[in-house]
């Protein structure tokens, strides 16, 4: 029932997804970015990230054609937190291979069969 | 750089750079596929579909590593640099070899059942309360997400539209992708054979990670030591000597809000920019200037290091900063300039100027 309700909306967000490529890259794109008027050969290469990121599109659609993109700051890089994401990574990653071989069962290859008594 | 946006921007480095590629790649996958078979034995014996599978997700893995390990290469290493220039195409063939690794998982171990076979993909294994037989499909399926969101959000136009803060907090996910692959592998495949020769490259592989962004931080660390830096007023920070400067380079100091700035010497000139190129933050102070442009040794963006921008008629531009010289020290106000506001540039040899 879970896995089902998870693959039906996984359907309905691609489906919402390809309605929201359509209306962008038909009219919204151009309304976004100055660069993208009369270059019509890359947008099909935009439907893919549209159909998995469309919330993000939508938004930011809004706040660049409504003209609230006034934050500079916003374009700066998050670099400052590039040294905390690779001592999380270091953590996980050796946490994850300790965990992998404590739980591993050694077995012997080609075990020969054993006959049960069942007398 | 752009003007009006193309599929791709090819050039011969590119062709070279993707024919080397999948030349490595059909190289991997056919090593795999003919010769690997007879050296190991597998424990139960596999089908050549699940050969094939093994194929395609070890090489998605080792890809995944070499993408990760190639940034810190080239900040450890500038020879490096070549590398990182058209990683982005490595990252998309990447998430095709995945996307092929769990299209062989679908299309082997879900499709002779009755059962929908993406239902049966999340339905089939639902142990989350143990780790041995913990379900290791689910962290296949996460990193597989993000390396899709990762590809089909490469094109430059997506870092222009989301802007660089929100497109580089999204492309960190190259980050628990490579965490969940580990994951998947160790509590997967790993678990269904005698520790050999994979579970080792497995682990050199991490190693060489953790290792190399670990002395990348380190160097990192090193070229834009803060330790000299101090406040010496509400906005204004003391940085360094002029004389550590060498002209047509910049030094590169990281102020205590977290921002990195390169302060450039040309023609006995300072001028200060954001250390981050405005394509993929690229450390602009490891370019030289020539002709009053930096070069970012990214990708080759260029940028006035007087005003910030790009030459006509690219569009991009960056932060600049307001600095002064006091008793040979430069000093920097924090507060960044508008990207692409000219700046005068400062003539170093008048003393206490601001």
């Amino acid at each position: 029932m879970v896995a089902e309700t998870l693959v039906f909306l996984i359907q309905v967000w691609l489906g919402v997804g390809a309605l929201v490529a359509g209306a962008f890259l038909l009219i919204g794109i151009g309304q976004v970015d100055e660069d993208a008027h009369g270059a019509f050969a890359f947008r099909p290469l935009l439907i893919p990230g549209i159909l998995v990121i469309w919330p993000l599109v939508i938004w930011r659609w809004w706040v660049v054609s409504t003209g609230r993109d006034i934050n500079r700051h916003i374009k700066a890089a998050p670099r400052r937190s590039h040294g905390i994401v690779t001592i999380l990574l270091m953590i996980i990653l050796v946490g994850t291979l300790l965990i992998s071989f404590a739980i591993h069962q050694e077995r012997s290859i080609n075990i020969a069969p054993v006959k049960l008594d069942m007398s | 750089m752009s003007v009006k946006y193309v599929p791709v921007q090819w050039n011969v480095f590119k062709f070279l750079y993707d024919f080397a590629l999948l030349v490595i790649i059909m190289g991997f996958l056919w090593v795999f596929v003919h010769i690997i078979p007879d050296q190991l034995t597998y424990d139960p014996s596999i089908t050549p579909q699940i050969q094939n599978m093994r194929a395609f997700g070890s090489c998605a893995f080792f890809l995944l590593t070499a993408i990760l390990v190639i940034g810190p290469l080239a900040r450890i290493d500038r020879r490096f640099l070549p590398l990182l220039y058209n990683r982005r195409h490595l990252g998309v063939l990447t998430c095709f070899v995945a996307f092929s690794h769990a299209s062989f998982v679908i299309r082997w171990y879900f499709v002779f059942s009755p059962t929908d076979r993406y239902v049966a993909l999340f339905g089939t294994n639902t142990a989350y309360n143990q780790l041995l037989g913990f379900p290791f499909e689910s962290f296949g399926i996460f990193a597989l997400l993000c390396l899709i969101i990762l590809a089909t959000t490469s094109h430059d136009f997506w870092l222009k539209f989301l802007t660089p803060r929100i497109w580089k907090s999204l492309h960190y996910l190259i980050y628990p992708a490579y965490a969940a692959v580990v994951a998947h592998i160790g509590l997967g495949t790993l678990q269904d054979q005698p520790v050999s020769i994979f579970g080792f490259l497995v682990v050199l592989c991490v190693a060489l990670v953790v290792g190399l962004h670990l002395m990348a931080r380190r160097c990192e660390l090193e070229t834009t030591d803060s330790s000299a830096l101090h406040r010496v007023d509400a906005y204004w920070h003391a940085l360094f000597p002029v004389q550590e400067i060498e002209e047509g380079y910049a030094r590169v100091a990281r102020i205590d809000t977290g921002d990195r700035i390169a302060v450039f010497l040309h023609n006995g000139k300072l001028s200060a920019i954001s250390n981050a190129c405005a394509h993929q933050n690229g450390p602009l102070g490891e370019g030289k200037i020539i002709d009053c442009f930096v070069t970012c040794p990214w990708h080759g963006f260029q940028y006035d290091v007087t005003n910030g921008r790009s030459p006509a008629p690219f569009t991009e531009k960056i932060a600049t900063y307001q600095i002064r010289v006091r008793e040979g020290i430069v000093e920097v106000d924090e507060r960044a300039n508008p990207p692409g506001t000219p700046v005068e540039p400062l003539n170093v040899e008048k003393e206490d100027s601001v």
